[in-house]
């Protein structure tokens, strides 16, 4: 193989010229974004099924997981994820429900807040996924694609609200190693993500506005002017928001006339499975990146001083013999 | 005493064991992010919990990965630039490999050798792609987190696949790399010099004649 000195740097500049610029840009943040006002949802007490729980199972029925039975236990422990006989449970996420009304009392007073993916500007959930089955889309949502997805619930784990649940008996893994590695697949609220790609409302969003028109809970648009709407509405009526400064940033703001730290604590009061704590860092971002950009320095640093090395280093065309 | 040869410098000392070492823990760290360490009962091992938090798991993994990324480019641009290429394959190593392969198992006479054996070159490549990957792919995962290089949701998902299932390759290349220098009692020798970077005269003699007729010529 000859390759001269100015050839193997033009080659080598070119690589990492092309790492760095990346072809296909995307903004970060994404398009949209979903204000939820508390200070409107009644949870729909009137109704047999909140409107937009029952909009969000609807409209997502058939992509709801179909398990193959029996389901083995994930080896070598006895259990697995199951909630294929509880697919009409409402009140809480799962595989079944991507969306739900979660009550709380405080002070005497009725809370109640639809829970759902928080679609982060940053998801650990899209930045852990071993398989790439999470990406987060230039519409700011979150998406699991079912496809690939292992069910390993790294997702659920890493996730400050834990909302990717797991159902077991479904997906690739049962085709690669279904006893010793997967669990399943794991779903959850992804923003109706063919309808916000034709310019579309979710499905939750629609069938609130529906039934409680200019008062709905939900307003989703621009994300700019979500933003902008919230932190108007938090100043004028004295509202806490949530959402824009948890883990980094969110595609999903709540609106509050209660504090959110009243709002956990009851909710951490009556052990639910679902909180909103308050303090939520993004470890990405706080965690890895640091280290990363030390993984960055170090190869210029150790490319640097191979540099240096090889132009100072003498070739020596003989091999040293010494007797010991 | 024996005559001894140098087989290695020392900077070729510390490339090996820096990649071998950080390596290892990255294989170890990249299994937990899998995940499979809680499942496997990992965890519960006194000194293992940490591995329960994928946090704790990633931050190891990054580290293992400075040391790991600092040595790939080093051995890359040190060799590279000085044109050290006696570890790339040359014509016919192929059959010259299954050759000294046979003859490890005692079928066969093994070929003469030059500095290294025709099936380390074959190896080196195979490993040393395999680790290109890793590394290239790792740094755009690292890129991308700090969002200096945005990808499209398509091309993340596929670097991301690519990582891991590449991991699974370096793990086997490991297993077959340490397995052959362990099993066979004719690659001890080469162990030790890994460790010195001093081989026996008599071993050079035997094994590798052609490199030995190089260093008499000289």
């Amino acid at each position: 193989m000859n390759i001269s000195r100015r050839g193997f740097l033009a080659l080598s500049g070119a690589v990492c010229g092309s790492l760095i610029l990346g072809n296909e840009v995307e903004a970060r943040e994404g398009k949209y974004a979903t204000l939820i006002d508390l200070t409107k949802c009644d949870g729909c007490k009137d109704e047999p099924i909140p409107r937009c729980v029952k909009a969000c199972r609807d409209y997502n029925k058939d992509r709801f997981p179909q398990p193959q039975k029996p389901i083995q236990p994930y080896w070598p422990r006895k259990t697995y994820e199951d909630w294929s006989e509880k697919r009409d449970k409402i009140d809480t996420l799962t595989p079944y429900n991507w969306i739900f009304v979660q009550k709380v009392d405080i002070d005497g007073q009725e809370i109640f807040i639809p829970r759902r993916c928080m679609h982060c500007d940053n998801p650990p959930c899209v930045r852990e996924c071993p398989f790439g089955a999470l990406t987060k889309q230039p519409e700011g949502n979150s998406v699991i694609n079912d496809k690939i997805c292992f069910g390993g619930a790294k997702c659920r784990d890493v996730c400050p609200w834990h909302i990717p649940q797991r159902q077991a008996g479904v997906g690739i893994y049962l085709k690669i190693l279904p006893k010793y590695a997967g669990g399943g697949v794991m779903y959850k609220c992804d923003l109706c993500k063919d309808r916000i790609k034709q310019g579309q409302e979710p499905a939750c969003v629609i069938a609130c506005r529906e039934r409680l028109g200019n008062h709905a809970v939900f307003t989703f648009g621009d994300r700019k002017t979500i933003y902008e709407l919230a932190y108007r509405r938090a100043k004028e009526e004295g509202l806490y928001i949530y959402g824009d400064n948890q883990n980094g940033g969110t595609s999903t703001l709540y609106l509050s006339k209660v504090p959110f730290e009243k709002i956990d604590s009851a909710l951490k009061q009556n052990k639910e499975r679902f909180q909103m704590p308050v303090n939520v860092e993004n470890k990405i971002e706080s965690k890895f990146n640091p280290i990363g950009k030390l993984v960055l320095v170090s190869g210029f640093l150790s490319m640097a001083g191979a540099v240096i090395g090889a132009i100072f280093s003498k070739k020596s065309n003989k091999e040293e013999t010494d007797e010991k | 005493m024996k005559n001894k040869i140098k087989r290695h410098s020392i900077i070729e000392l510390i490339e090996h064991w820096s990649i071998a070492l950080s390596g290892i823990v990255l294989l170890f760290t990249g299994l937990g992010c899998l995940p499979l360490y809680k499942r496997y009962y990992i965890t519960e091992i006194p000194g293992f919990a940490w591995t329960a938090d994928f946090y704790y798991v990633t931050t190891v993994h990054y580290v293992a990965s400075a040391v790991f990324v600092a040595a790939v480019v080093f051995h890359i641009f040190y060799h590279g630039l000085r044109k050290d290429f006696a570890l790339l394959p040359k014509k016919g190593d192929l059959s010259q490999s299954i050759k000294v392969l046979a003859a490890m198992i005692g079928i066969g006479k093994e070929p003469p050798s030059d500095k290294y054996l025709p099936e380390q070159r074959i190896a080196y490549v195979g490993i040393g792609l395999v680790i290109l990957i890793l590394t290239v792919t790792g740094i755009i995962k690292v890129l991308k987190n700090l969002e200096w290089l945005i990808l499209s949701p398509e091309i993340e998902s596929i670097n991301t696949l690519i990582h891991t299932l590449t991991g699974f390759l370096f793990m086997i290349a490991l297993i077959i790399h340490v397995g052959t220098v362990v099993l066979f009692k004719s690659n001890w020798p080469l162990l030790k010099s890994m460790f010195t970077g001093w081989i026996d005269e008599d071993y050079v003699k035997h094994r590798h004649s052609i490199w030995y007729e190089k260093i008499k010529m000289h």
